[in-house]
């Protein structure tokens, strides 16, 4: 519908090679996921590069706000942890492919090189910053782990817009909860 | 504005003594055949007689000013006239509207709000969901037409995982609640199995959506209105066998019926009968029928709005008259009715003289041939009604 009407629409896909735990190549008979959009013209990204990926969005924001309709940018990236709590991560790939990726093309790493060598910032300034993310981060999770739990009440919260608030039925007929938006 | 199948003649003239019909065969057209205007050597009779039904209009309604005679489909443009007029971002598509629709439900719109407020899209119910999604959140007014209730399925995903859960998930941060879904609905006398179905009981079970069916012009000019400027995604079924059959006077100004309101239409003391769409006007045959042989007075409520359901309404009238029937086209199993009795069950339970009687369509597909014995008609509600009040 989007090359139809010729809508200025950027498709993205984070390819992370991995949908949970089946990479890309047992997932998908092609993985050159950019041409999956037939008609719709592809950019592939190496998305573990940050000015590659500023570029390349420039490059896409430019042909849809020149009227030529969507474009797909397929960026392809890398996930370092398993998909989540319950997923160690390394049953389906080797430990040595998950230092690999982090050692030689890690997104903050080869940014950083890069800022070094041009001489655009010092080892000192970017440990700064460094530190003042860690900081940043440690006080959100404290944020997170202390503050209190949402009262029960708002389970039944914004399900609808409605006024005056009704009420929502519980797991028996006992039970309602007042949903308010 | 029934089809008659040749094969199945002798079959349809039994059912025609019954129901004191005239049958009209339309020209292998298959649904295109609605389309076809009435031939001139039809019946004269003022009041079509249909396939199982006889629709009877409301009185002309007083309050909101001029009236003019229209047919469903009529009434239907009329109200989205009026919201296209109110509205300035109010949009209407889906699959053939600019021609004015299949039912010639837009007929008009385009000419007279332009090719940007009007439009076609491609065959893709999902994708005409998404879109309306999206506009929606945009802060426009979306009114989504999908061609047959049938062909909503592959928008489901839509509907129920991102239309019902857009404000809940965001914390009232973003909402998709300008978007209207309408959809033509429920049998027809030939539509089969993917063009009759009745789906508001999948969409029952999704908290966040609402679901309304009118059973007349009147009801459906004021409740699509409601829909449109209610705050939350709507999807509204129309009964797709009274576009034409139902004629009324309806007002041309625009007006609201609340939603989550059942009507009771008919006040009675001995049993509550409960249906939406065309099943009411079954359900008021069933009445007068009552009353003659039985003399047993129904109360007779229009549900109106399936999701969320009026339960005091329905609750307080069994309370009072002890008996309830509840009545609709979709199959028994996991249908509405199954809903609406079991919440009756839990509040009324010690004012219930019977149990409550549930006369649905068959737990099968929507049959072609067999779609005469396959609907809940007034014999067998007639005969459930009996069978309540004599337990």
């Amino acid at each position: 519908m989007a090359a139809l009407w010729k809508l200025p629409c950027i498709f993205i896909c984070e390819n992370n090679r991995y949908g949970m735990g089946t990479s890309v190549e047992r997932a998908a008979a092609s993985t050159d996921y950019y041409k999956r959009g037939d008609f719709i013209p592809g950019l592939r990204v190496d998305g573990m590069d940050v000015l590659c990926v500023r570029e390349a969005t420039k490059f896409a924001a430019a042909h849809c706000r020149a009227g030529k309709g969507p474009i797909l940018m397929e960026l392809q990236t890398y996930r370092y942890h398993g998909h989540s709590m319950s997923d160690p991560g390394v049953s389906y790939r080797t430990r040595e492919e998950i230092q690999e990726v982090r050692s030689k093309s890690d997104p903050i790493m080869l940014l950083k090189d890069r800022m070094v060598n041009s001489n655009l910032a010092s080892v000192e300034e970017l440990k700064e910053i460094d530190v003042e993310v860690r900081k940043e981060i440690e006080d959100a999770a404290q944020f997170a782990t202390a503050d209190p739990e949402p009262p029960l009440e708002e389970l039944g919260y914004h399900i609808y817009s409605n006024e005056p608030p009704f009420e929502v039925r519980g797991a028996n007929q006992w039970i309602k909860f007042k949903s308010i938006s | 504005m029934a089809a008659v199948a040749a094969s199945a003649g002798h079959l349809w003239r039994l059912r025609a003594a019954r129901a004191e019909g005239h049958w009209r065969r339309l020209c292998g057209a298959g649904l295109r055949g609605f389309l076809q205007p009435a031939s001139a050597g039809g019946d004269a009779a003022t009041r079509r007689q249909v396939a199982h039904f006889t629709f009877q209009p409301d009185p002309e309604p007083q309050e909101y000013g001029q009236t003019q005679k229209m047919n469903l489909f009529q009434a239907i443009t009329s109200a989205l006239d009026n919201s296209l007029a109110k509205d300035p971002t109010a949009v209407i598509f889906g699959e053939d509207v600019a021609f004015g629709g299949v039912f010639r439900c837009t007929v008009g719109l385009r000419d007279k709000y332009g090719k940007d407020r009007v439009f076609n899209t491609p065959l893709c119910e999902q994708g005409i969901v998404g879109f309306g999604i999206g506009i929606a959140v945009t802060g426009a007014t979306a009114i989504a037409e999908i061609q047959f209730a049938d062909y909503i399925y592959p928008a489901f995903d839509q509907i129920v995982n991102e239309a019902a859960k857009y404000r809940y998930r965001s914390g009232d941060l973003f909402n998709c609640g300008s978007l209207t879904i309408r959809s033509p609905w429920g049998c027809v006398g030939h539509g089969a199995l993917y063009h009759s179905q009745s789906p508001e009981a999948f969409f029952a079970h999704c908290p966040g959506i609402k679901v309304v069916v009118p059973r007349s012009p009147f009801q459906a000019k004021g409740l699509l209105l409601s829909c449109i400027e209610d705050k939350n995604p709507c999807i509204f079924f129309e009964p797709k066998i009274l576009y034409r059959a139902a004629v009324e006077q309806v007002p041309v100004e625009p007006y609201n019926i609340p939603l989550s309101q059942a009507e009771v239409i008919q006040e009675g003391s001995d049993v509550t009968l409960v249906a939406w769409g065309t099943q009411v006007h079954v359900i008021r045959e069933v009445a007068s029928m009552a009353q003659e042989k039985l003399g047993v007075s129904c109360e007779v409520i229009d549900l109106r709005t399936i999701l969320p359901w009026d339960v005091d309404t329905v609750c307080k009238s069994v309370i009072k008259t002890g008996r309830l029937l509840i009545s609709h086209e979709a199959p028994l199993t996991g249908g509405f009715a199954s809903e609406i009795s079991s919440t009756v069950q839990e509040e009324c339970f010690l004012n219930l003289e019977a149990p409550i009687s549930r006369v649905c369509g068959y737990d099968t597909p929507f049959p072609h041939i067999f779609e005469p014995f396959y609907i809940p008609d007034k014999w067998k509600c007639y005969d459930a009604l009996r069978k309540m009040i004599n337990y």
